[in-house]
């Protein structure tokens, strides 16, 4: 219980801090930017502008004042759960974002199962022949997913099966059938890191000791594979998931690009087109946040699956 | 070094076959990144409108894109661009993360501590994410990205060589040559660099290819590199709409990525063994 | 000298194919029924070798030759599925190392009704009433250490449990290496008791892999004493004490004699002196 409070406690600070110098430094570089952003904004209304316009903007966006009330301003306004609105479409900020959460994720989810799938595979098959053929694959397919851009991947897969072969829609979410394109592409972009990790925890898994135990008790080589040694190799793979979540909503984002999914990443893209700063700071403050409480999920999950670490036994 | 020293080297260097693989991927990458304005048989931005979308012809190796621009030519040129800045990004990122992860580390204490606490607020961060955050406020292009990529990386060399320094000062050579009154800087100069310039050269070789990955990224998604810079990525995003017409014109640049990337990946593996890291650190 | 033979291990040899190293040869074993045996030695001398090679767990770059008679079977000959019943049924094995003894993050108990139902049909009810009875019998709280995970016990508690495991297959040779080394003088002889007491009740025979001479000769019918891959001498305890003949057994002995010695070995040395 202890233990669980400092874990919650030491990730709240880490998220203060984040947010605090992100947002700061967000700050900062929006008004030493070469580019002025209320000019750029009436310039996307392709009208000419005039200096009274632009006065107007400025107050009313309140570029005007010292760049450290302004802070102080949003950030009493973040505490109120208010991150402003966008200067494009007028909406709320958080409005926005928070709309495209659930598309974003269902999109996350089914990448996990893909990724899942390819690292158990890959990852067992590497460590059980070691140093033979299938080991080979399992590092080459590794090898190639790390290689292979993740959007060109998309590309060639749309080309294939939905042009070629015309098997899977092409863009656009809806039935189960959209999520299948974009998911294989977002497993196989976060695939090769844990496939690598897994094959290696295996390998030194199978060597431990309370593995020859259950050998020597006669239990099917499936059994303990499966039940005995890929579960205590898969722990390390939730830190790593925990590490990863921030390339993973990365290589989210080019995804949601690619497949025009309509989630949190294809929204920050045409804000940062159209600069629309409301809407970026927001993004920024709330990835921070996703990313810490991934952090604290995977920190707390933790503790269920590794019950030794509740004793206060920290095993290595 | 003596000449059978590194014959010996050598061989063990071709020995491994990622190594082989790597090299013969580096030489050729790297003579076109270096030849890439020589070797060009058509000018990558001449546009040629009675000659768009066409396919592979012994004219145009790779074929023509929707402006009628030679394929073949623009990734050659190109080469320079996705290559060239993967490289230097990197290079600025370790210049100036090295000494700093040198510095902290050596000196310890409370500068230290307070770098390192900086570092991991940063680090905790995803790059991806914060490489928005500046495209975002400074503006989408080419050098605003490479300006996110060093933000990011300098921190990660700056965290690694703090580490390798701190195990390498409880060992006893740097003990005693302190004990001997040598200067600090000798002492970095003549022991630590040497020890773990391996270390940084193996992650280097790996970071050059995640950093072109998320260049062309970048670019694919409009953010990067913009037209008509014929950048792998940007080129893939040219062409997005003509792939079903013309495949080739999705094929070649993708294709030239993974194999840059690839080269990067097989390089740090083979430098990887051959520099026996993990044996070393046992 | 041996009764009837339960297994017997003939011309033993085992190297390395990397390295191509002899790591053991010419080991000649025999076990009886109900017979407790013990193989002593150091560290290094090839004891445990011998045993993983009754079990089959030598990694796959070791060669083995020879024969193991298991009740008339090589057990080096047949396949694995027919080994692996083998293991379960017929030959227990208890670890040195009690952390390794269970899977650390599956409950004892249900590691227990996984083992049973691998070796005989039958639902998991009754596997679990066996496993709480062998147990019990091993002067458990068989309820409390059934719903615990091996960390949560002491390593005298571990080492019953992983007894109790193996009583619960019936078994004909349960074989022990170092199996009190890691545990405390107190425990260790209270564990040794329990395997003392099933051999009475059940019959099984014991092969007791140690590097405590005072040990061995406490609780052994018969030993064997093995010196860098070989098996120097052979006989009763007394035999090995008094009478041994190879060099590396006398400085064995003389070793231990130079240690404070124990009432029962004092009692015995009365005797057979």
């Amino acid at each position: 219980m202890r233990k669980t409070l400092s874990i919650v406690a030491s990730r709240l600070v880490q998220l203060l801090i984040m947010v605090s110098v992100l947002s700061f430094v967000t700050f900062v570089l929006m008004k030493v930017t070469p580019g002025d952003p209320i000019r750029d904004l009436l310039n996307v209304d392709d009208v000419v502008a005039t200096k009274a316009d632009e006065e107007k903007l400025k107050k009313e966006y309140e570029f005007d004042q010292p760049i450290l009330v302004q802070y102080g301003k949003w950030i009493l306004n973040v505490m109120h759960f208010d991150l402003g609105e966008s200067i494009i479409s007028k909406r709320p900020v958080i409005e926005m974002i928070v709309s495209r959460l659930p598309a974003t994720i269902a999109l996350t989810t089914g990448g996990m199962v893909v990724l899942f799938l390819l690292s158990i595979s890959f990852g067992t098959l590497g460590a059980v022949y070691e140093g033979r053929w299938p080991d080979f694959i399992s590092r080459w397919v590794a090898m190639l997913g790390a290689s292979i851009p993740s959007f060109w991947l998309g590309l060639l897969l749309i080309y294939f099966f939905s042009l070629k072969l015309n098997l899977l829609p092409v863009m656009g979410k809806g039935t189960l059938a959209h999520f299948v394109l974009p998911s294989i592409t977002l497993g196989v972009a976060m695939a090769p890191m844990y496939i690598r990790l897994l094959r290696e925890r295996l390998i030194s898994t199978l060597q431990s000791p309370y593995i020859e135990a259950a050998r020597a008790r006669g239990l099917t080589k499936e059994r303990i594979l499966f039940l005995h040694a890929l579960r205590g190799s898969l722990i390390p793979l939730i830190t790593m998931f925990g590490l990863s979540i921030g390339s993973l909503i990365g290589g989210v984002t080019v995804i949601e690009i690619l497949f025009s999914w309509p989630g949190m990443g294809e929204l920050i893209v045409s804000s940062v087109k159209q600069r629309d700063y409301p809407v970026i700071q927001g993004y920024i403050l709330i990835v921070g946040f996703l990313v810490v409480i991934t952090n604290l999920i995977v920190d707390l999950l933790y503790l269920v699956v590794n019950p030794q670490i509740k004793q206060g036994k920290e095993t290595v | 070094m003596e000449p059978a020293l590194i014959k010996s080297r050598a061989l063990k260097l071709i020995h491994d076959p990622t190594m082989t693989i790597g090299l013969f991927l580096a030489l050729l990458l790297g003579g076109v990144t270096i030849l890439g304005g020589w070797l060009v048989p058509h000018d990558p931005f001449q546009i040629n409108m009675n000659n768009r979308l066409q396919g592979t012809s012994f004219d145009h190796w790779f074929g023509t894109d929707q402006l009628g621009r030679d394929v073949f030519s623009r990734i050659i040129y190109g080469a320079k661009l996705t290559i060239g800045l993967g490289v230097f990004a990197i290079m600025i990122a370790v210049v100036i993360g090295v000494p700093i992860g040198l510095f902290s580390g050596f000196i310890g204490g409370r500068v230290d501590a307070f770098l390192m606490r900086i570092v991991d607020g940063i680090l905790s961060f995803p790059d991806f994410i914060l490489a928005i955050a500046i495209a975002g406020m400074l503006g989408p292009n080419l050098t605003n990205l490479i300006i996110a990529i060093v933000l990011v990386r300098w921190i990660v060399y700056a965290r690694v060589v703090r580490g390798l320094v701190l195990a390498e000062k409880e060992k006893e050579y740097v003990l005693v040559s302190k004990v001997s009154f040598s200067s600090a800087f000798k002492t970095i100069r003549m022991h630590l660099i040497p020890q773990i310039l391996p270390d940084i050269i193996v992650m280097a070789a790996i970071d050059v290819g995640k950093v072109i990955l998320l260049i062309s990224a970048f670019s694919y998604i409009g953010l990067g590199a913009q037209p008509p810079i014929p950048e792998w990525g940007a080129m893939l995003n040219e062409g997005r709409s003509y792939f079903q017409v013309v495949p080739s014109l999705m094929i070649y640049p993708g294709l030239a990525i993974m194999l840059t990337v690839l080269c990067c990946n097989l390089l740090g593996d083979g430098l990887k063994n051959y520099f026996d890291i993990r044996k070393r650190r046992g | 000298m041996v009764k009837s033979s339960l297994i017997s291990i003939q011309d033993l040899r085992i190297t390395s194919q990397s390295a191509e190293k002899v790591l053991i040869s010419n080991v000649n074993l025999e076990i009886g029924k109900g017979e407790i045996v013990g193989l002593i030695g150091e560290s290094g001398s090839g004891k445990s070798l011998t045993a993983r090679a009754v079990m089959r767990l030598l990694p796959p770059d070791m060669k083995v030759s020879g024969k193991i008679f298991y009740k008339g079977t090589d057990v080096l000959a047949v396949n694995p599925k027919e080994h692996r019943h083998l293991l379960g049924s017929g030959i227990g094995m208890i670890f040195q190392d009690y952390r390794g003894s269970f899977t650390p993050f599956i409950k004892i108990g249900n590691q227990m009704i996984e083992t049973i139902r691998t070796h005989y049909k039958m639902t998991k009810n009754e596997a679990k009433s066996i496993a709480l009875t062998v147990l019990e019998e091993m002067g458990l709280e068989s309820k409390r250490v059934y719903d615990s995970y091996s960390f949560q016990l002491s390593g005298g508690q571990v080492q019953r449990a992983a007894i109790a495991m193996s009583l619960a297959l019936k078994p004909d040779l349960i074989i022990c290496d170092e199996m009190t080394t890691a545990l405390d003088v107190m425990s260790g002889e209270r564990v040794l008791d329990y395997i003392d007491q099933i051999r009475n009740k059940t019959g099984c025979s014991v092969l007791m892999i140690t590097h405590d001479l005072a040990l061995a000769y406490k609780r052994t019918d018969r030993m064997y004493v093995m010196n860098q891959g070989e098996i120097v001498e052979e006989g009763l305890p007394e035999q090995i004490r008094c009478h041994h003949k190879h060099p590396y057994t006398k400085k064995l002995c003389s070793c231990l004699l130079a240690l404070p010695a124990k009432k029962s070995i004092q009692k015995k040395r009365a005797y057979s002196v």
